[in-house]
């Protein structure tokens, strides 16, 4: 199997990963119609498995689950997951013959083997679906001719498309169809209907490619989403002992302040986050992001690069081949760090208390989102899907370290995001050592001294200037704007 | 301010076996002035004739109350008037009586006359002074009311509704006056509308089926505001706001029960919730589910709402849908209002009270889609209903506990479901929004056709017209 991506012309890529359109409320009037009384088996019952699960049945569609030998004999958790819940589960072959649409949801490290041993006991014409577009791009997995293979990929951990849909909403959901297996043209209306099923078309639908989510979707949680968040982590709580500030305090302001800061991206932007802080306070935090995005600029581009040549897939699998050692040590590193080791203190931090002292940590979202968008849009991504996989995930992602810390980031992202995360965290550490020497604790840790809280007026204009017209602020209000009149009253 | 200091001891009275309190405990302490409250009815003005000696001590003790107590009461102004006109039956037939003058009742009992001219003058008695008594309008016979008890010297003033009848200057003065008055006479007042009560109440004291329920220091605020919300449900005439007609769910066969639950099972890996449980909940039945904790109480009405996953392995039919064939969740919720702390728990979406109350036409959580301008008069008449109309853009979330239990059952009810679940609406509240919230859910039975589900395991909180049972 070869990369699809890199069999394509240039001519063809470009197109490729230029389709993303937002699609309206009303190009669902059908519902889950086009699903009703087929039969849907789901492979594997994890965090998207069961999540999705629930949703569709609970939406009216007929739902099973195909679980590996191993787990029913075992009775593991995801024989649990799906047991419990009240779902038929049985093998591959009981289920999958009948069935007319199959979901891939096991791992993406998986998918070559799961495919392989799934595809010869489909049925003529069902459909196969995916929740993340790797193993048909990355490693150009070819399926039967006869198979409708599509893409519905929700936005979110799977704990959210569950307690979305609870709420009477959903998250925002990618769709798409491979466009060499679309056999009876039947591929767009079921993924419709399927993200209906899920409750996605409430939270709006980008109809995109598979090449378009595989290629936004790893730069965004390599960079902004997980490593960002990685890096940032550890070198603040670094700086702040090396300041002397008490460590119970420094690992609480780290571990809840993420999801403080960015709740404020999730209502207003990068621009709602910066005027949380004081005009002194803001245009510190200004300088200090432009000063990291010059930094970081030659990383993000190598990220994207790497992703789009299939330099990051292929190393990947390598690892994959050579038993994980990589993703493992990486991981036992990050269960070695200060921080994760530093229990956070009992103590009061007010929600505004993160945004004062956290000066620092306010500039590495900034940087990381602004960097990761700039960088997506002009590899040719749409603006629409690099606002998704940057600054609309990031206080998802942010809430699982609030939880948690990074084990618990790291435990709940896909293993691709997972080794990415080290893999940016493992250059960028280096990267902005230098940086890191001319921040002092009034950037992180103790807040600015603020006296006199006057500023320069030109200097204010400017800033909020530079600010608001960064173009992820434009399309990030235009479908914040749509969020709300599909109506999220929030 | 020196004064009496009067206590109650765990007393309980009865008056001419037509109505008696029960096991009052209440001290007045020197400073401090109190307001009565409840409904009609309640046994307030009960309390406050205790004070002035009226009633016959049953058990328990009384002690402390000084010797001149003043009561102005339209009790006391019925039986004066009764009083005069047994003095015109005893009359010889020959002599025709006017009954006793205004100015004769005034004098007798006074000890301040010079006050008493003041009154007179003040309250525009004067050209009555030389009338009969019996002949008086109700608000001048009130007057002349206020007048006795207020020229008597009195050591403690009960006032029962003293704004009553008055006209709009007289009370204006009265209220001065008597703030005027506080500074030195401890006074005890009952009022029916808590917006009458003066800057110099200190203390209140909540009165309900011949019991004090609650006393609350002024200075505790939200207190205050909670007694004034429980007056507010017990006392308002607001009818329950009907539904939203716009709203028309799909009609239910009349000959069908809601709700059938056949041999039912929960289980999980390592235990059994429940095993064969059948329940057939009619229209128009109102239940009450009781047992343990940990016995299902919860489980069992999931399954009903759809929430328990297992609802898809048992054989549950709801509105006429026999669940796990093809139907959606939000076929079954749209005939369900639910209210449980799990909701209030997962409740956790920033918007305002308003949009909370609208979210029960959307079984939501957080409000999705544009309301429409009758769904939102409904909401606002519901808080009106509830006595939080001046708090309807504020932040659910910033809410205390119990005015949010109080938004949630506004919530679940504003749809006028055919079926509303109630579980363990009281759970985690303190007395005084235990009783907001029973008085609430009363209100809402006592006016509406919907089929309610109790679960409740404190048997005081009882709901008049329950009368089916499960225990588990
Ligand atoms: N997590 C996210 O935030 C997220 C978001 C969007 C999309 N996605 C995509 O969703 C898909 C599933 O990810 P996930 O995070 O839900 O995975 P997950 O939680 O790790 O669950 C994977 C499931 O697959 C089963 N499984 C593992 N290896 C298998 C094999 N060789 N054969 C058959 N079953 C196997 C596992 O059960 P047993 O080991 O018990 O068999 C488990 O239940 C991925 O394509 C991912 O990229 C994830």
């Amino acid at each position: 199997m070869a990369n699809y991506f890199n069999t394509l012309s240039l001519r063809e890529q470009l197109a490729e990963l230029g389709k993303c359109r937002f699609m309206h409320l009303d190009e669902f009037s059908d519902g889950v119609e086009a699903l009703k009384g087929k039969k849907m088996v789901v492979i594997g019952c994890g965090a998207q498995g069961l999540n999705q699960g629930l949703n569709l049945r609970d939406s009216g569609l007929d739902v099973s689950y195909a679980l590996r030998e191993g787990a029913i004999a075992e009775q593991r958790q995801s024989w649990k997951n799906a047991t419990e819940n009240g779902f038929t589960v049985g093998t591959y072959e009981e289920l999958l013959p009948t069935a007319d649409v199959v979901l891939n949801l096991t791992p993406d490290k998986q998918h070559t083997n799961v495919v392989n041993t799934i595809m010869p006991m489909m049925k003529q014409g069902a459909c196969l679906s995916y929740s993340h577009g790797f193993n048909i791009v990355e490693e150009g997995m070819q399926v039967r001719d006869d198979i409708t293979v599509i893409m519905v990929a929700p936005k979110c951990p799977g704990s959210e498309v569950r307690a979305e849909y609870v709420r009477g909403f959903g998250v925002p959901t990618l769709i798409a169809v491979h466009e060499d297996n679309d056999p009876n043209g039947e591929g767009l209306a079921l993924a419709k209907a399927y993200a209906v099923g899920t409750g996605g078309h409430k939270a709006g639908v980008l109809m995109s490619s598979f090449i378009a989510e595989v290629k936004s979707d790893l730069m965004g949680e390599q960079t902004i989403l997980c490593g960002m968040l990685q890096t940032g982590s550890l070198l603040c709580f670094d700086k702040m002992i090396e300041e002397g500030v008490e460590p119970g305090y420094a690992a609480k302001l780290i571990q809840y302040g993420w999801e403080t800061v960015t709740e404020a991206l999730k209502y207003g932007g990068v621009t709602n986050m910066m005027d949380r802080l004081s005009n002194p306070a803001k245009i510190r935090a200004f300088e200090l992001s432009e000063q990291m995005k010059d930094i970081m600029r030659p990383l993000y581009n190598k990220h994207q690069d790497d992703i789009m040549t299939g330099a990051f897939s292929s190393g990947m699998m390598e690892d994959w081949a050579n038993d994980d050692a990589k993703l493992l040590g990486w991981r036992a590193d990050t269960a070695e760090t200060a921080f994760e080791k530093t229990e956070a203190g009992d103590v009061e931090i007010s929600e505004q208390e993160y945004f004062d002292n956290g000066i620092l940590m306010v500039a590495m979202v900034k940087a990381g989102v602004e960097l990761a968008f700039e960088t997506m849009t002009a590899a040719g991504i749409i603006a629409d899907s690099a606002y998704y996989e940057s600054l609309h995930e990031t206080p998802l992602i942010a809430n699982t370290i609030a939880r948690k810390k990074l084990y618990e980031m790291n435990a709940t992202i896909s293993d691709t995001a997972e080794y990415g995360c080290y893999l940016y965290n493992h250059a960028c550490v280096p990267l902005l050592a230098d940086f890191m020497t001319g921040v002092t604790a009034a950037d992180i840790g103790v807040g600015l001294d603020l006296d006199d809280t006057a500023v320069d007026n030109a200097r204010l204009i400017e800033v909020n200037a530079a600010i608001r017209s960064h173009p992820v602020e434009e399309i990030g209000a235009e479908l914040r704007g749509y969020m709300a009149d599909m109506k999220r009253i929030v | 301010m020196t004064g009496p200091h009067i206590t109650l001891d765990d007393l309980s009275v009865d008056f001419d076996g037509r109505f008696q309190l029960h096991d009052v405990t209440w001290a007045i302490a020197p400073g401090e002035q109190w307001l009565i409250t409840g409904a009609n009815g309640s046994g307030k003005s009960a309390l406050a004739a205790v004070l002035a000696g009226e009633g016959d001590i049953t058990s328990g003790t009384l002690s402390g109350l000084p010797d001149g107590v003043a009561l102005v009461s339209y009790e006391r102004q019925a039986e004066l008037i009764a009083a005069e006109l047994r003095k015109d039956d005893a009359d010889i037939l020959d002599v025709i009586s006017d009954g006793t003058p205004v100015a004769e009742v005034i004098a007798d009992g006074c000890l301040d006359e010079q006050l008493a001219e003041e009154l007179v003058d003040t309250l525009g008695l004067r050209p009555l002074m030389d009338r009969a008594f019996r002949k008086l309008s109700t608000g001048e016979t009130r007057k002349v009311m206020l007048i006795r008890a207020l020229t008597s010297g009195p050591d403690l003033l009960v006032l029962d509704e003293p704004f009553d009848g008055l006209d709009h200057d007289s009370l204006l003065w009265l209220r001065g006056y008597l703030t005027d008055r506080a500074k030195t006479l401890p006074m005890v007042m009952v009022l029916n509308r808590f917006d009458e009560c003066p800057d110099f109440i200190t203390h209140m004291a909540y009165v309900e089926d011949g019991r004090l329920l609650h006393q609350v220091d002024r200075a505790d605020e939200r207190a205050f505001g909670e007694l004034h919300q429980l007056l507010h449900l017990k006392t308002s005439d607001l009818e329950v706001p009907a539904g939203d007609p716009a709203i028309e769910l799909p009609a239910l066969n009349p000959d069908e029960p809601l709700v059938q639950i056949k041999r039912a099972t929960v289980r999980y890996t390592d235990n059994v919730v429940f095993e064969n449980l059948d329940w057939t909940i009619e229209a128009n039945q109102h239940w009450q589910v009781s047992g343990p904790n940990g016995s299902g109480k919860t489980c069992l009405l999931s399954l009903i709402t759809g929430d328990h996953p297992q609802c898809y392995v048992n054989d549950i039919t709801v509105f006429g849908f026999q669940r796990g064939t093809g139907e959606s969740i939000w076929q079954i919720k749209q005939y369900i209002g639910y209210v449980s702390t799990a909701l209030q728990w997962e409740y956790r979406v920033g918007t305002s009270l308003r949009n909370v109350i609208i979210s029960g036409f959307y079984d939501s959580i957080g409000l999705y889609t544009r309301s429409t301008d009758t769904q939102k008069a409904i909401a606002d008449d519901w808080l009106a209903l509830l006595g939080m109309t001046d708090r309807a853009d504020e932040p659910f979330n910033a809410m205390s506990f119990g005015e949010q239990r109080l938004a949630l059952i506004a919530r679940a009810m504003v749809k006028h479901p055919p079926l509303l679940i109630l579980d363990e609406p009281c759970l985690g509240l303190d007395d005084m929004n235990r009783q907001l919230v029973l008085a609430l859910i009363e209100r809402i039975c006592a006016g509406s056709t919907t089929t309610v589900l109790y679960v409740n395991h404190r048997t005081q909180d009882h709901i008049p017209g329950i009368d089916q049972h499960l225990a588990l």
